[in-house]
């Protein structure tokens, strides 16, 4: 179990902490962490199981600016290993998984907040007296210590967890871990809602509905809808920029008419730029 | 497009450690100042080779450890543009340095915008969607192929970006917006993430109902088939559509949405419906 604790432990330091080190990579997403764990406690297969289960749920969670509604990470991590732990526990690991993601993002706030925010003032205060050295170790020093505070949380929870975890779920009878999968196979929908809450205008709303009926009915794969997505949005683009021209001509012609004619031209060489970004 | 031929071999020096520093925009997030400290690590490069006099790297570095904020796929535009101003300033005897934070300020909010629907919205949508395919049918490529159709297009933006912000300056970007043609490329890039969206919405979100209508031991009415010839997957549909209607317009958290589809499905299969 000690062994399980530390590499838990330590993907999550290098996964969830290491994208913030690299930044917007992608690296803390449970379809990466969940394989790797698999892969580490011997058992890949569940592990991208369970990736891609809690990569659907927690599709819309995006973290922007250290604000984010669950660290789907923490709970990757811990799903996995709990679920080999527990021998094929697939439907009753996704919703473990989800109350540890709202914890996870619990303690990084706190962290966050508690930890690293006092330091706001040193990094001024370095700024002003232009220590560039002892800035720079701050930065990457507050980096070392919040994820390393996050990484005991994994550490514990399967050095004294799992055993306790296993126990209550032995008690649960059947037609609660039916429902549980059940929930499992609907959760997907609350990380599309959360997508569709950025994407969604009501003029190009029909077009979530032309991708939902390909895939009903036609049974395409993904890879092949967002081809044709992007041969939509091309067309799409095209038009719409061929309206803009047309309106603004209509709008330019008594201005350009009142105005010196050296604004046309600017005009015109803007849209010869425009139509290199395009083609 | 400028020449970009005529950076100095300095010059793309500074630039490829632009590149790598700004990663770590948000290594020592704080609640105060975001990525201030992120931003500042990547400004000293720049700092340290267009200013001599020691008051001026100090100046400099106060005007960087500010407030920021943006999408990480585009921040290098910004820091390449804030770049060419602190080179200005350097050149320049009457350069007015608060335009420096001002140009920041007003590039973050709106490259975010589109950064987060474009890189969030689009891209990492459609990788997810092809790697998650490839990990229910078991293939161990799937966390692989997910980073590098992340990865590939952002790095490059990352990248080019960069290079752009540097020598083009502040005007293209505000040029872009003045012509509409940000509205028309981020309309196109919702309307590609909307339809996968939909297309993952079908493949991802799904129910299947139990319950049948039995009278006198026989099945009258075979629920899930019925609502199958009706519209396939029209129950996951409307859900879908109900959480989105929640989030949207009732603002209800996406923590008390999960809980409570929680609830209702233990309760449902308790009940026998599904």
């Amino acid at each position: 179990m000690l062994y399980q604790a530390i590499v838990v432990a330590l993907v999550v330091f290098l996964t969830v902490g290491g994208q913030e080190l690299l930044g917007f990579t992608q690296l803390g997403r449970p379809i990466v962490i969940g394989p790797i764990v698999g892969l580490l406690l011997g058992d890949v297969q569940t592990g991208l199981l369970l990736g891609a289960s809690l990569e659907t749920i927690f599709m819309g969670v995006v973290n922007i600016g250290g604000a984010m509604a669950a660290e789907p990470g923490l709970a990757s991590a811990l799903a996995v290993a709990f679920a080999i732990n527990m021998h094929g526990g697939l439907g009753v690991a996704l919703p473990i998984a989800i109350p540890l993601g709202i914890i996870g993002v619990e303690v990084k706030t706190l962290i966050y907040v508690l930890v690293v925010g006092p330091f706001a003032g040193v990094f001024d205060r370095l700024a002003a007296a232009g220590k560039q050295r002892k800035y720079t170790g701050l930065h990457f020093g507050l980096w070392t210590l919040q994820w390393f505070l996050y990484s005991l949380i994994p550490f514990f929870a399967i050095l004294f967890g799992s055993t306790a975890t296993q126990n209550v779920i032995n008690m649960i009878p059947a037609s609660i871990i039916n429902g549980l999968s059940v929930a499992g196979n609907l959760l997907p929908a609350v990380g599309m809602a959360m997508l569709m809450k950025i994407l969604w205008e009501n003029n190009i709303s029909v077009y979530y509905f032309l991708g939902f009926l390909i895939v009903a009915y036609f049974k395409v794969p993904l890879i092949a809808v967002a081809v044709m997505a992007i041969v939509i949005g091309v067309v799409s683009a095209q038009n719409d920029y061929r309206m803009h021209k047309i309106e603004k001509k209509a709008d330019e012609r008594p201005v350009a008419a009142a105005s010196s004619t050296g604004q046309t031209n600017i005009e015109t060489t803007d849209e010869l730029e425009n139509d290199d970004f395009f083609s | 497009m400028a020449d970009k031929n005529d950076l100095t071999s300095r010059e793309k020096k500074l630039l490829r450690q632009m590149y790598w520093r700004s990663f770590t925009l948000y290594s020592a997030v704080t609640p105060a100042k975001q990525g201030a400290s992120g931003f500042e690590y990547t400004m000293l490069p720049f700092i340290n080779e267009f200013y001599d006099d020691e008051e001026e790297k100090k100046q400099a570095m106060v005007r960087h450890n500010s407030y920021f904020n943006s999408n990480l796929a585009l921040v290098p535009f910004i820091m390449g543009v804030t770049a060419s101003m602190e080179k200005e300033n350097s050149q320049t005897k009457d350069f007015n340095t608060d335009s420096i934070n001002a140009i920041k300020t007003s590039l973050m909010g709106p490259l975010a915008g589109i950064g987060d629907s474009v890189f969030w919205g689009v891209l990492k949508a459609i990788a997810a969607g092809v790697a998650i395919g490839l990990a229910k049918s078991g293939n161990i490529l799937a966390p692989i192929v997910f980073l590098l159709i992340f990865n590939v297009p952002v790095q490059l933006i990352r990248w080019y970006s960069g290079k752009m912000g540097y020598t083009l300056g502040s005007t293209y970007i505000s040029q872009l917006y003045e012509n509409g043609l940000i509205n028309i490329l981020t309309k196109a890039a919702s309307t590609i993430g909307l339809m996968m969206v939909g297309a993952m919405t079908s493949q991802m979100v799904t129910l299947k109902v139990k319950w049948n209508m039995v009278v006198a031991g026989k099945k009258v009415l075979e629920t899930q088939s019925v609502l199958d010839q009706v519209f396939i997957g029209l129950l996951p549909l409307l859900i879908t559509l109900g959480c989105f209607y929640l989030i949207k317009k009732k603002n209800v958290s996406l923590n008390t949405l999960i809980f409570a589809i929680i609830i209702i499905s233990v309760l449902a299969s308790l009940a026998g419906i599904v």
